[in-house]
């Protein structure tokens, strides 16, 4: 029990500390949002008419007063959910915005997380079973380089290649010809325009599941409970998987966890290339057009979804390694 | 754990009442640069590595054109003049991309260099004092920065600031990119301090600084090694991922940079391939080099992969 | 089992149970020099024998476990010979067909490496898997099966529903015990299987062991690097060094009459603490370096017995004892008349010895001193120490020490017997500085005068530590692997003597002299994994010796050294006493070794001091029933 508190205790604690840096980084940077906002909405070189700023302000809800009232009225708004205004889709709320975009990275990344994981982990598995084996040294091989590629740079040989080379996929956007909903038509062509984004991402991430399942299965199969199970005659299958892989895996649960802000991480420059209508081609706009609201909402969203697997994470290792329970704890 | 098949004389080392003497502890270890050299994608890993490195300090030998000479015809495809075509500001991409090396690598060796400082610091000193206050804050700190997603926040950080030069982007995938070190780090040196020979070096009226530094870090190398080369690949990556953003810095041509130039050309819907292709090979290359270099480093830390 | 029977039926023959044909077992790394850990070796073994295999670090005994049963990985691989099972080749039988017989007919229990039970499955599972395996037992006739086996092992049932962390290391090397017999297999091969636990319990389960054996009636290969532990329990002994087997005799004719000297030194290392005069032998020097190959017997540059064609001519395994022992021994082969087939001719040997002819250390009676007229230099009174320690809402209260109260006297050797949980390394941190007793005080009386030790820090536990130094437990660890011999002793003589240069250096050479590493300017370049055990436990004296302290504790400074060099560290402390009038409490579990270095002794369990005195009236006649079991656990092969 005692165990599960504690993590629960470090999730809410990273969670302040998350938020407060998010309340921090933007007050690092010179000037006044609302200055910004009517300097982006007038022009580069206009002047700004005081008045104009004022209204912005209130429209906008920027906090004044002292830093530490900000702070408060900050984790107030968070609390009802209130993210501001976004610059660049003004006068929509950030949170409308990306109520849009939600799902589309939601969808894409949890298929892509979930398949990488499942290929990486019995691809690692298999080759350090088989190590130093001709499968072994491909594996390995392949998987160091497609590991180092960029994602962007696979999504534009993609493009290149499947999009006009053969026109067998969309290249951009989320989808075209159909109305969004539950309809044969919108999914097929979600499907088709999703199906890039998500085979460029599924060509990098699951090495990171390959290389670390076969490292630590290799350092298992040398454990005396591993050969204890040879030596007892168990079935290679059972020796792999109930003795060696059982345990290989569990230092992968945590990285399962940690890896999806990586993945999140990569989608923005997946989606950007893409123009896939998620959250990572927000990001990406919000960059580019400066929508800080967005942008924070945003480093948000994605440090507490990561702060959440690794939660879910860190409690399913206290089911899966009975060791953890108690000394850990 | 005993590995038998590892080690011939991996006969009873047990805690209590064992004995140990060896042949092979006798012999001890092999220099590094041996073990290093011994694997095979460790060597490919540095050849590569050098040719780089010397494509680097002889760009302007080898690129034709200065690389902000815009005098051409822009959007030109690759030819013997232009092996990889100009690009919308009429500038020669090859040449471009040879003194891109440069960026690369100053932005793998310093982000690397103050990645690994980072951590090495916040890992020595968090595991030297483990269990009091000081290890808490350390390790608390370690663990947030560990679950924040590194790039987004180094984008935000990044897109906040006004002026972009390579000493900011260094300073900031440096800060954001410690904290897996560093726990390692602290791992290792709490297996360490409770070696008898850090003890021993306390009965021997050695002070905390001389330990950490002097009795347990030349324990550590390996361990530094493999983060220095795993933090200036991240680095490089990150750069890259930045620069395709449109954040690079602005006063230098990176590989990134090249390719964000050619994604907002359409250069793929105009057929130019090889303005898309052969920066992203290239950095790819170069990636894979470092990795492989750290096969041979994981050697030094890991015996169990050395052989078989 | 399809493979091809060899040999003849064995109920027909009433051959061996298993027979090992001039195996070798090469390690062939790729960066490293080949190494032939098991070289042409031979034995049998009958069914329901029992076998014990000894040998110490370095000797090949478990790859040579390893490679019976058929694990052996890359990069070693048995390069020649076979081994042969109830008739059946199982040299190179592939591993489809060896299947069948694993665990059926051969199984094993690992070294107490703790680490053998599979950390995430539930200790019942692990049965489960190896019984619906290997019978047709299912549900609860498994079960009934495994309610069978753990009370074989004298486990209460209610354990099998727990993971391995959950136990203790002693009930989980029962539960390996009993896991091994749990398809009722015809030879179980036994690698170590009580290293590492505490005497006691290491002596219940060589009972528990040997009772199972009687009753169940499967043969066994016991290896050791201990031969008081299996010389009671074996019918028959190997002996093996540097690769090879050098011994094989009945075990009453081994202790009888030793025929290899190796196998004397390994005798001549224990003794009987209650005897007048204990008397044990070392074997100094070091194991051979296997990589590097050797001429002649591998044992020759350490034998006090060798002769000229020992370092030339490799001597072969001849039956030279009366019933059937075996040596491979020069000397022995002459004395006994057998030089030619042992190729060396009719060189000239001494008689037949049946002790080790080295080095000795001796002991008697009239060595004990009266010390109670010494001063006292560190008094322990009345000191308790509870540790507190936060678990959820509550504090668990572990009393780690109780009122103990002893007196360490100038230039004697206290010994503070117990086993581990006994609060010696508890009491030893106090004594060091490191902890405060909770209740009670630790004194010591220097010569600047006294002063209570309390918890120090910084620059005050600086400062005592010039008057107190510790000698560890295990060598290898003690010797930071980065530095020379050179800068590690140099270290403590600039920190308290402020040597530096020409002179510090001048310090260390005496240092090394001292501990006897000469010449030592051979060794002062020198790291310390270059170095054998012994010797890396000289230099960890050599080291505490550096500051010139008045007490030295010794933490078990012997328990990790191969047994027959264990005297030679004993005897340098022992000089260090009667040369220098340094003060040691000496730490240890085991009390042979007490009564051979120790003038008083105080008894530990469960943190109470229960007995005191003089070593030799202690030992030899005990008054509280724990230094009794302590005293029956020390192994005696010489007293059979």
């Amino acid at each position: 029990m005692k165990y599960f508190l504690r993590k629960v205790g470090f999730f809410v604690l990273t969670l302040w500390a998350v938020v407060t840096l998010n309340f921090f980084i933007p007050r690092l940077q010179p000037g006044d949002p609302a200055e910004l906002m009517v300097q982006k909405l007038a022009g580069k070189n206009a002047q700004l008419n005081p008045a104009q700023v004022a209204a912005i302000r209130d429209m906008l809800g920027t906090p004044t007063g002292s830093l530490w009232s900000q702070y408060w009225q900050y984790l107030g708004q968070l609390a009802h959910g209130n993210f501001g205004v976004s610059y660049t889709y003004f006068p929509f709320g950030v949170m409308q915005v990306i109520g849009q975009a939600f799902w589309w990275t939601v969808i894409l990344v949890t298929i892509v997380q979930v398949l990488s994981f499942g290929i990486g982990v019995l691809l690692g598995a298999f080759a350090a079973w088989k190590r130093n084996g001709r499968f072994d040294t491909a594996v390995t091989l392949v998987s160091t380089f497609v590991g180092t590629l960029q994602p962007f740079w696979i999504a534009l040989l993609l493009i290149y290649g499947l999009g006009y080379g053969l026109g067998w996929f969309a290249t951009s956007g989320g989808y075209e010809d159909s109305t969004p909903g539950f309809n044969w038509g919108f999914v097929y062509d979600a499907i088709s325009h999703g199906f890039l984004p998500a085979l460029t991402l599924m060509i990098v991430t699951p090495v990171g599941w390959v290389l670390g399942m076969r490292n630590t299965m290799v350092l298992n199969l040398g454990e005396d409970y591993v050969r204890l199970a040879k030596a007892k005659g168990l079935p290679d299958k059972v020796v792999a998987l109930r003795y060696a892989a059982r345990n290989a895996l569990l230092p992968s649960v945590t990285g399962f966890a940690l890896a999806l802000g990586g993945v999140l991480g990569g989608t923005i420059l997946v989606e950007t290339v893409f123009d896939y209508p998620g959250l990572g081609r927000l990001m990406g706009e919000a960059v580019g057009y400066k929508d800080y609201p967005m942008l924070q909402a945003l480093m948000l969203l994605t440090a507490v979804a990561t702060l959440l697997a690794n939660l879910v994470a860190d409690l399913l290792y206290g089911v899966l390694d009975p060791r953890a329970r108690r000394a850990q704890a | 754990m005993t590995v038998v098949g590892a080690d011939p004389m991996a006969e009873s080392a047990p805690e209590q009442t064992g004995v140990a003497d060896g042949a092979k502890r006798a012999s001890g270890p092999d220099p590094w640069y041996k073990i290093i050299w011994s694997s095979k994608k460790a060597r490919v890993g540095l050849i590569v590595l050098a040719i780089y490195i010397l494509v680097a300090i002889f760009a302007p030998l080898i690129a034709p054109y200065p690389p902000q000479q815009n005098t051409f015809t822009p959007l030109l495809n690759a030819s013997w003049s232009h092996p990889l075509g100009t690009n919308t500001g009429g500038q020669d991409v090859f040449s471009q991309l040879v003194y891109g090396s440069r960026v690369s690598l100053l932005v793998g060796v310093l982000g690397g260099t103050l990645a690994t400082a980072i951590a090495l610091v916040i890992g020595l000193i968090s595991g030297y004092t483990e269990g009091t206050i000081v290890d808490d804050v350390l390790s608390f700190l370690t663990n947030v920065a560990l679950v924040i997603p590194v790039l987004p926040l180094i984008i935000t950080l990044v897109a906040y600031s006004n002026v972009r030069g390579i000493g900011l982007i260094v300073g900031v995938i440096a800060i954001t990119s410690w904290a897996g070190a560093a726990r390692a780090k602290r791992a290792q040196i709490i297996t360490l301090r409770n070696r008898d020979f850090v003890t021993a070096a306390k009965f021997s009226g050695e002070g905390p600084w001389r330990i950490v530094f002097f009795e347990i870090m030349p324990n550590m190398t390996s361990l530094v090694a493999a983060a220095f080369v795993g933090a200036a690949t991240g680095a490089i990556g990150a750069e890259a991922g930045l620069a395709v953003l449109g954040l690079g810095s602005n006063d230098s041509v990176s590989w990134g940079t090249i390719l964000y130039q050619a994604d907002a050309a359409g250069a793929i819907s105009q057929g130019l391939f090889a303005w898309v292709f052969v920066p992203g090979l290239v950095l790819a290359v170069l990636i894979t080099a470092m990795s492989f270099i750290n096969f041979g480093v994981d050697l030094l830390s890991n015996p169990h992969l050395r052989e078989g | 089992m399809t493979a091809t029977v060899t040999t003849t039926d064995r109920a027909a023959t009433g051959g061996p149970l298993l027979s090992v044909e001039r195996l070798s077992v090469r390690y062939e790394p790729k960066r490293h020099a080949p190494t032939e850990a098991v070289s042409d070796v031979s034995f049998e073994i009958r069914p329901g024998e029992f076998i014990g295999l000894i040998g110490e670090s370095g000797s090949g005994k478990t790859t040579l476990g390893t490679a019976l049963l058929r694990l052996l990985e890359r990069p070693g691989r048995i390069s020649a010979g076979r081994i042969v099972f109830d008739g059946t080749d199982i040299t190179d039988l592939p591993e489809d067909d060896l299947r069948g017989m694993r665990w059926t007919e051969i199984s094993t229990v690992f070294q107490s490496s703790m680490n053998s039970l599979n950390p995430v499955l539930r200790v019942d599972e692990q049965f489960r898997d190896v019984i619906e395996y290997h019978t047709r037992r299912r549900g609860q006739q498994v079960s009934d099966r495994i309610d069978t086996l753990f009370d074989m092992v004298l486990i209460d049932r209610r354990f099998q529903r727990s993971y391995p962390h959950e136990l203790s290391g002693g009930m989980r090397q029962r539960i390996n015990l009993a896991l091994a017999l749990a398809i009722e297999p015809r030879f179980v091969l036994l690698d170590e299987p009580t290293t590492g636990l505490d005497v006691v319990v290491q002596k219940s389960i060589l009972d528990n062991i040997r009772r199972l054996q009687a009753e169940l009636g499967f043969a066994v290969l016991f290896i050791s690097h201990d031969i008081g532990t299996v010389l009671d329990l074996s019918d028959r002994i190997l002996v093996m060094y540097g690769g090879r087997i050098v011994e094989q005799q009945r075990a009453r004719d081994l202790l009888a009459d030793p025929l290899h000297p190796y196998t004397k030194g390994l005798l001549g290392s224990y003794g009987d603490p209650r005897a007048e005069t204990v008397t044990i032998t070392y074997v100094p020097g070091r194991p051979p370096d296997l990589t590097a190959g050797y001429t002649g017997c591998a044992f020759a540059p350490r034998c006090p017995e060798a002769i000229a064609g020992c370092r030339s001519v490799e001597p072969p395994l001849l039956r030279l004892g009366e019933h059937g022992g075996e040596a491979a021994c020069h000397v022995a082969a002459l004395q006994r008349g057998q030089g030619e087939r042992s190729g060396v001719g009719t060189e000239e040997v001494g008689p037949v010895v049946r002790g080790f002819a080295g080095p000795q250390f001796v002991k008697t009676a009239e060595d004990e001193r009266s010390l109670h007229d010494r001063e006292v230099l560190l008094s322990v009174d009345a000191v308790s120490k509870t540790y507190l320690r936060r678990r959820g809402l509550g504090t668990t209260r572990t009393e780690a020490v109780r009122d103990a109260s002893f007196v360490l006297r100038k230039g004697a050797v206290t010994a503070l017997v117990g086993q581990s949980g006994s609060g010696k390394s508890t009491l030893a941190r106090m004594i060091t500085g490191v902890e405060s007793p909770s209740t009670g005080s630790v004194t010591f009386h220097g010569e600047q005068g006294s002063f209570a030790v309390g918890s120090r820090r910084g620059r005050s536990l600086r400062d005592y530590r010039s008057h107190v130094q510790m000698v560890f437990q295990d060598p290898y660890s003690a010797l930071n692997p980065t530095k020379t011999l050179g800068y590690i002793l140099s270290r403590p003589l600039a920190n308290y003597r402020g040597l530096r240069g020409a002179e510090a250096r001048r310090a260390v050479l005496e240092l090394l002299e001292t501990v006897a590493l000469t010449p030592a300017e051979r060794y002062i370049d020198r790291f310390g994994y270059e170095l054998s055990g012994g010797q890396r436990q000289r230099v960890v004296i050599a080291r505490a010796l550096a500051v010139e302290p008045e007490l030295i504790i010794a933490d078990e400074p012997i328990a990790s050294l191969d047994v027959s060099i264990r005297a030679e560290i004993l005897e340098l402390l022992n000089s260090l006493v009667r040369d220098r009038g340094v003060t040691i409490l000496y730490i240890t579990h085991d009390l042979l070794s007490a009564r051979m270095i120790a003038d008083d002794v105080v008894v530990l369990n469960q943190g109470r001091v229960v007995e005191q005195g003089p070593a030799l009236e202690v030992i030899r006649n005990p008054q509280d029933d724990y230094t009794r079991l302590l005293l029956d656990a020390v192994p005696n092969p010489t007293a059979g």
